[in-house]
């Protein structure tokens, strides 16, 4: 009875702060730019195990954060642009024009009130009224394109952009820009550490992960975890220290318990090993959820051992999130 | 039997508002009222024909959910505004709340965009004051007509400054004249009619100076794996029928000149049936275009293609100056011959490196790597398969003088597929391999004579024809049309073909020198710089622009008609003798 697993694993213990899945999907296979589209957009997992559309069913929605002051207003970066999605996710206003298309990921600045940042296909735009109004923010980096944004949780104008050309950093609130690492990678994913704030990990096109130590100045290789294949996730476990999982292509999910000095490759009940995110509840230690290449959602009770799917069939889900629970 | 399909094939085509009825009626009266759409309804809220229908039908498809993003935009915008007072109340109010419950995608090239800011523009002028929860994207109508406009502009102004960017489509075409046909009809706002009706102008006289009989000729941004051999079947070739009653109509009409006719109708200036349908044996026409929009591992977001069209009577021979300008369903270089019948006749030669890869993927879309290539081959099933016939290569480039064209090949070491293709038609009259080297081939009235620079075999294709295979990195082809007018025989062809000097060498890289049978010294490298810089955004005896300049000039006989962007002036002048 996966349901009744899914309906106990649902619910955290009293007294943890709640937090809920929300999945950045596309529910469709085969889709095409003007087909059909079944459920997709955002989507939540809801605390009775229900899944929940929020807002419009849409084919590209990528990434999604939160304000840090009113958890009930996401941000999504969409193919149609900056969506500032009040009602928890709910109802759906594009803040920005013409000039950006097809947003690849969005950082809410959590020490410093208003500030967002989005990338696109040709910069990064900033924004320092709560998504009202953006300009470009990307003075510094030359080649623009940017797969993945991250603002540091520890220090304010802080930023790490996963670029096409490398890992560059803004420490000035987005005026200017430098490169630190990954010179000639594309960079996929960058995340910080829940544990240690100097601690980040990229995971890249073919060249692996790479990792820093202080704070984003400089990089090197973790390892030689998955360098011939692309990193498309990271996830830290919020709850246990050492422990992280990597989603990619072909290697199902990695996790380590131990910082990345080991890596174990965990996969049983998965149906292929084809990964786009990957991330660990909040509020339940060791669970874990993958995404698997147009087949479903996966959860995992035991940091990745054995997996049971979670619905979403058929899905191409581009990131898992999860965000405090809002009431209504 | 003979001589009646010989009247049907010399029957003059009906005039232009004929033609145009006649699209709107066939739309008007489908096989089947239970499955019709949109294009039904509007064709008859058009003609002022059964109301009741039409509002029934309409609210049951809304009901049924919206789907087709932009591609749903254009039918509803011209339903919206075909209604003219006869679609029910209620039916009126299920097509408004659609543009508030449903959330169309923008997408991702330039067509996509141009049908999502139109429609738009039209819906939000149509309902203006309205707060932003009255619209899908949470905007004002004010704010999404503003944006709708500016981008507009922005279209209009690229393009007429560095060339459009998805060119010369035999199919897109459609998408590009048919939201200027909307708002030439349909904008209130007299400047904007103004700016898209001199943009319809400006493609269809684009169009009208590349086809032979209404197909689409040379090189194109975008085509399909049909459409690549079999020129004719192209939406284009609707719209030759439809401007300018050349060749043939798809069956159907296709279904972009519905709303072509349904919306402005647009029916072209005097000049511009002249450019299509009256020139001299021999055009040669340039011009520049740009590439679609690159995000990773350009300098330039957007570069330029040069492209040359040499057009006779008898045939076409047109190319770009090679390489990756446009993703996956590029066609670079051709030679089309005439034929009195195009439909279902494969009427072109051409060669291809196969290439399929990251390099293009990642440089124009935003697929990660791992899925790319199985997304594109979703809608695009010859995209990894070495046996394609359509798209651009890095490894590929293009020389071309009139009715002469050198193609050369260095493919990378490891590149994916480590041969070029050759298209030989199932409609070539004969095909001859001459102990000279050179292959002779006859299409229509055209001779061609096709000299490869490296060994190769043949490979049959599915649907007829042949496919010259040559598996060599180094790699290449001199070609050469002429017409059967000037060389009755084949022998006479062959003398003329083996007496031009020709040397070629492969290694270290491909290189030809080589005199064309119009005495043009083509002394051409892979990879040796090229010089565009004298190259406009029009050069032909009929259309004439600077780049940068906004302004069109077109020129026939003593007719002229300047396009002038900047001021937004049409000026003619000459007389119709």
């Amino acid at each position: 009875m996966p349901w009744i697993l899914l309906l106990l694993l649902a619910f955290p213990a009293a007294g943890q702060p709640s937090y809920s899945l929300h999945t950045c999907v596309v529910n469709a296979k085969n889709w095409v730019v003007g087909a059909k589209l079944a459920g997709s957009g955002l989507v939540r997992l809801d605390p009775a195990g229900e899944w929940e559309q929020l807002g419009f069913v849409h084919p590209m929605i990528l990434a999604a954060d939160y304000d840090r002051r009113d958890p009930s207003v996401l941000y999504l970066a969409g193919g149609n642009g900056l969506i500032r999605a009040t009602d928890g996710g709910r109802k759906w206003r594009i803040t920005t024009g013409w000039d950006v298309t097809e947003l690849r990921d969005v950082t809410v600045d959590p020490n410093t009130p208003g500030a967002v940042y989005f990338s696109h296909t040709a910069g990064i735009h900033k924004s320092s009224d709560g998504g009202d109004t953006w300009k470009p923010a990307d003075s510094g980096i030359k080649e623009k394109y940017c797969e993945s944004l991250q603002a540091d949780r520890a220090r304010a104008g802080r930023v790490m952009a996963g670029c096409v050309n490398g890992i560059h950093l803004t420490e000035d609130g987005g005026a200017t820009w430098r490169r630190t690492g990954a010179e000639g990678i594309q960079v996929r994913r960058v995340v910080q550490s829940p544990h240690q704030p100097n601690e980040w990990l990229a995971g890249t096109q073919l060249a692996g992960l790479l990792r820093s130590t202080d704070g984003g100045l400089t990089w090197e290789a973790a390892g030689d975890v998955s360098v011939e294949r692309n990193l498309y996730d990271i996830a830290y476990d919020p709850t246990t220290p050492g422990r992280i999982a990597l989603a990619g292509w072909s290697i199902g999910v990695m996790v380590t318990e131990d910082g990345g000095k080991t890596w174990e490759r965990r996969g049983v009940g998965l149906p292929r090993w084809d990964t786009w995110s990957v991330a660990f509840d909040p509020s339940r230690p060791g669970r874990l959820y993958a995404s698997v290449h147009e087949e479903a959602i996966y959860v995992s009770p035991d940091a990745g051992k054995n997996w049971t799917k979670a619905g979403l069939d058929g899905s191409f889900i581009y990131r898992l999130r999860f965000f405090p629970e809002v009431a209504r | 039997m003979t001589a009646l399909l010989l009247a049907f094939l010399l029957a003059p085509p009906p005039e232009f508002p004929e033609r145009v009825r006649e699209v709107i009626t066939y739309h008007a009266r489908p096989a089947s009222l239970e499955t019709a759409s949109y294009g039904a309804i509007a064709a008859k809220l058009a003609l002022k024909e059964d109301p009741e229908w039409c509002s029934r039908r309409l609210i049951e498809i809304l009901k049924a959910g919206p789907s087709g993003d932009m591609f749903w935009m254009f039918p509803v915008t011209a339903v919206a505004y075909l209604d003219n007072g006869q679609l029910t109340a209620e039916a009126r109010r299920a097509l408004r709340d659609s543009w508030r419950t449903y959330m169309p995608f923008r997408g991702d090239t330039e067509n996509h965009w141009l049908l999502y800011y139109t429609t738009l523009y039209l819906m939000t002028q149509k309902y203006p004051n309205e707060p932003g929860e009255a619209w899908f994207n949470g905007k004002s109508s004010a704010e999404n007509f503003r944006e709708s406009e500016e981008w507009i502009k922005w279209w209009v102004d690229m393009t007429t400054r560095r060339g459009q960017g998805e060119y010369d489509c035999t199919h897109y075409i459609g998408v590009y004249l048919l939201p200027m046909s909307y708002l030439a009809a349909w904008a209130d706002d007299p400047v904007m009619r103004k700016r898209a009706t001199m943009m319809l102008d400006y493609l269809i006289a684009d169009y009208a100076a590349e086809q032979l009989d209404g197909i689409y000729v040379g090189s194109h941004a975008r085509t399909d794996d049909r459409q690549v051999v079999e020129k004719w079947a192209g939406v284009s070739s609707d719209f030759g029928w439809l401007l300018f009653g050349l060749g043939f109509h798809t069956p159907g009409y296709g279904g972009y000149p519905l709303y072509y006719a349904l919306a402005s109708a647009y029916e072209p200036p005097e000049i511009l049936k002249r450019i299509a349908t009256r020139r001299p044996d021999g055009v040669l026409h340039k011009e520049t275009k740009r590439t679609r929009h690159r995000w990773r591992f350009h300098e330039e977001m957007n570069g330029d293609v040069y492209k040359t069209t040499y057009l006779r009577d008898a045939y076409a021979v047109g190319s770009d100056q090679g390489g990756l300008l446009q993703p996956v369903q590029q066609h670079s270089w051709d030679i089309t011959w005439k034929t009195p019948d195009p439909r279902g006749v494969h009427n072109t030669l051409f060669t291809l490196h196969p290439y399929s890869g990251l390099l293009e993927l990642q440089a124009y879309f935003t697929f990660p790597p791992d899925s790319a290539t199985e997304v594109v081959y979703r809608s695009k099933k010859s995209y990894d398969s070495p046996d394609k016939l359509l798209g651009g290569s890095p490894y590929e480039q293009i020389f071309q003088d009139r009715d002469a064209v050198v193609v050369l090949y260095d493919i990378a070491p490891g590149a994916r597929f480590p041969h070029i293709n050759g298209f030989f038609s199932k409609d070539l009259s004969l095909i001859v391999e001459d102990p000279s080297g050179w292959i002779f081939a006859r299409g229509g009235d055209a001779w061609i004579a096709y000299r490869p620079l490296a060994p190769y075999t043949w490979k049959p294709i599915e649907g007829g024809g042949k496919r010259l295979f040559s598996p060599h990195l180094k790699n290449g082809a001199v070609v050469q049309a002429a017409a059967v007018s000037e060389f009755p025989a084949l022998e006479q062809f062959r003398a003329a073909i083996t007496k031009l000097p020709i040397e070629f060498r492969l290694e270290p890289t491909p290189s030809v020198r080589f005199r064309s049978l119009r005495g043009a010294e083509m002394n051409v490298t892979y990879g040796a710089p090229r010089d565009f810089s004298s190259w406009k955004l029009f050069d032909g005896p009929f259309l004439q622009a600077e780049r940068g300049s906004r302004k069109l000039e077109l020129r026939h006989g003593g007719l002229r008609r300047v396009l002038d962007f900047a001021t937004l002036t049409v000026e003619e002048s000459g007389n119709r003798e």
